[in-house]
């Protein structure tokens, strides 16, 4: 397992590594921005640790450009910044987890175990309608390549309508799938989400069929798989 | 100076100046009628002298004969009309001759020293006449062409119509201007209000901004009103440059202080022992009050009123991509719900920080299910944020604890405990509150009363 852990504190460098290596990872270090985007872009690793506050690039435009490139490691943001606008503002750069300083070491090793070990998770094929993308894998869906950031549910109501694409699926049915204990069994919810879903991936993919239910279907122009 | 009201001083003013104007052009004017009136009557007194004066003669007796003047009034007793013809004798007059409508009265002397009396030379004065009526009366002395002694003839006439004339007179004139005022008077409010219209406008932009619909003044101001309107949003600018600087200033600090923390951690969790034992609890102390101190103060830098808008939906949207990603291993799935045009009253990252915590709180607490939804609130300006878990929830008597500044009430869950305590601190800031109680799926709900901004 090879790890790329970017700080620019040389005592917490030194610490993490020792501690990571002890953990029986390769670890590689970048002290700043600019080392570890190039890292990062031309090495396989299995996960990073990346800090926010960084010499010459900072951490969240370096995470942002790795995902426009395509680079899927998972990333562990840690950094001071403890308010939830800059926790969102990770994630939505396209961070996988956030652990903020000070923390255990303890923890650290835990969270990226975890990440290790989603990311290795069993392989399942991706589910495809016109330029529609569902990654199961990942649980990350994208319209023509670029990615649409899911809430469970919406992701839940998209995977059933995509596991059965072409067909009319009535809401009690997707109700049932939506949420899987019996809780919240209103039919008027699905439109919610079926409208929320509409706005992130297009609002035509998903046609309504009046009385019976929704179906989903690829844009004209577009080839179903 | 006073303070009172601007339109009210602007009214006043003009209400007063037209006031004093108005009345000084009435008692004008009723002056000039009565003065050209008298002056028309006094002009056919004189007539009357003259033809009395033109037509006497003088008998060999040397006295004097009145000519027959043909005006029915002056025959007719007491007819308001009258002529006396005397001769200066000593202090007073002795009468020679009357008009038949004097009767056997005579006219009052005049109120003058028959001394001024020349010849040649007509004098008026008023008199009363043989009822008490009031009369105006010309004096004309003259030397008749036989006789030494001066002449006096004398024409008078009642005055009562000239008189009712000027008072008709004045009263139209008065209810003119009065009517006149009253209309100025408006004229003056209308023109208040039109010209200070952009006054209010700005007041009205100004309550704007403080109730959150505007970030700053938008309109474009006459050149009086455009310098205050640039200042004011030069100290709308000013202030957020304020707020974000203390931000910046603080996340500095935080990101200063908790670097040495980690290290000190980490440190000691290598080296097992006494010592260790002690840095591990002191670095954690030090790294509790680091943060709540460091929120607190963002909390205290949040400028009031400052007028942000901070839709709800995207928020609870944006917490819950990212809790559901940080607690995936739990499948935690959030159900979140609130009106596309809902907005909280404030700054986006407070109301991340409200949201986050409690929302973070519910699905640490949670065995998969989270609910989280917003809905305007019948009183004004508010709503309430709910945000409910399946979790083994908390008894009543143990409810105030989290509230505390760093209660943890379970030790072993991760974070720092000091969630529930920010969110009921910024709660508070903005002028909302925090309510815990058992939700239906189980756990704990709770519910936050926050302000809202109007569309």
């Amino acid at each position: 397992m090879r790890i790329l852990l970017v700080e620019d504190d040389p005592d917490l460098s030194r610490q993490l590594k020792q501690a990571l290596t002890d953990a029986g990872y390769a670890v590689d270090h970048a002290p700043d921005g600019e080392e570890a985007q190039f890292l990062g872009d031309t090495e396989p690793y299995d996960a990073v640790v990346l800090d926010l506050g960084l010499p010459k690039i900072d951490g969240a435009s370096v995470l942002e450009k790795w995902r426009r490139d395509g680079v899927l490691t998972p990333v562990l943001i840690l950094t001071a910044r403890a308010a939830w606008s800059e926790k969102v503002a990770g994630f939505d750069a396209g961070a996988d987890d956030y652990l903020t300083k000070p923390f255990h070491t303890e923890e650290l090793l835990a969270r990226l175990r975890a990440l290790v070990r989603r990311a290795a998770g069993h392989a399942a094929p991706a589910l495809v309608c016109g330029g529609l993308r569902l990654d199961p894998r990942a649980a990350r869906a994208s319209v023509d390549g670029e990615p649409v950031r899911l809430t469970s549910l919406e992701y839940r109501l998209l995977h059933y309508l995509m596991m059965h694409q072409g067909r009319v699926i009535s809401r009690t049915e997707l109700v049932e799938h939506l949420y899987d204990q019996d809780f919240d069994r209103d039919s008027n919810t699905i439109e919610v989400f079926i409208g929320r879903v509409r706005r992130k991936v297009g609002p035509d993919r998903i046609e309504t069929v009046r009385g019976l239910g929704y179906r989903l279907h690829p844009l004209e122009g577009e080839t179903a798989k | 100076m006073k303070a009172g009201s601007l339109v009210g001083r602007l009214i006043w003013l003009a209400a007063g100046w037209s006031l004093i104007a108005l009345l000084v052009t009435g008692l004008a004017l009723s002056a000039f009628f009565r003065q050209a009136a008298i002056s028309r009557f006094d002009q056919g007194l004189t007539d009357v002298a003259d033809a009395l004066y033109a037509g006497s003669t003088i008998d060999p007796g040397g006295r004097v004969l009145a000519p027959a003047l043909t005006d029915a009034r002056a025959l007719r007793a007491y007819s308001g009309k009258y002529w006396q013809i005397a001769e200066p004798a000593g202090k007073g007059l002795k009468t020679i001759q009357t008009s038949r409508s004097l009767w056997d009265s005579e006219l009052s002397p005049p109120p003058f020293a028959v001394a001024d009396l020349r010849p040649g030379k007509t004098v008026f004065y008023d008199a009363k006449g043989p009822v008490d009526e009031p009369l105006r009366a010309a004096a004309l002395t003259a030397q008749l062409p036989g006789r030494k002694a001066p002449v006096v003839f004398i024409a008078a006439e009642d005055r009562t119509p000239v008189d009712r004339d000027a008072r008709r007179f004045a009263a139209t004139t008065a209810t003119a201007l009065v009517l006149l005022g009253v209309g100025l008077v408006l004229a003056v409010v209308l023109q208040v209000r039109i010209g200070l219209a952009p006054l209010f406008a700005m007041v009205r932009e100004v309550v704007e901004v403080r109730k959150g619909k505007a970030q700053r003044l938008g309109r474009a101001y006459p050149k009086e009103l455009a310098p205050l309107a640039g200042e004011l949003n030069a100290l709308l600018d000013h202030n957020q440059e304020v707020v974000e600087r203390q931000r910046t200033h603080v996340g500095n600090l935080a990101h200063a202080l908790k670097t040495p923390v980690s290290v000190m951690l980490s440190e000691a969790e290598r080296h097992p022992g006494v010592l260790a034992e002690v840095v591990t609890s002191q670095a954690e102390a030090m790294r509790d009050h680091v943060e709540h101190h460091l929120r607190r103060a963002r909390a205290a830098a949040r400028s009031q009123g400052a007028g942000e808008r901070t839709p709800v939906a995207d928020v609870l949207e944006e917490l819950t991509l990212t809790l559901e990603r940080i607690f995936r291993d739990k499948n935690i799935v959030i159900d979140w719900r609130a009106p596309d045009d809902l907005a909280f009253l404030g700054e986006r990252q407070d109301f991340l920080e409200i949201a986050g915590n409690v929302m973070e709180n519910a699905c640490k607490w949670s065995k998969g299910r989270v609910r989280a939804w917003a809905e305007p609130l019948e009183a004004a300006g508010r709503f309430k944020l709910t945000v409910e878990d399946d979790g083994p929830g908390l008894p009543p008597d143990r409810r105030d604890e989290v509230l505390k500044r760093g209660t943890r009430l379970d030790e072993a869950a991760p974070g720092s405990g000091l969630g529930l305590s920010i969110v009921d601190e910024l709660a508070r800031a903005y002028g909302g509150s925090l309510a815990l109680s058992s939700s239906a799926l189980g756990g704990l709900m709770i519910e936050i009363v926050l302000p809202r901004a109007e569309l």
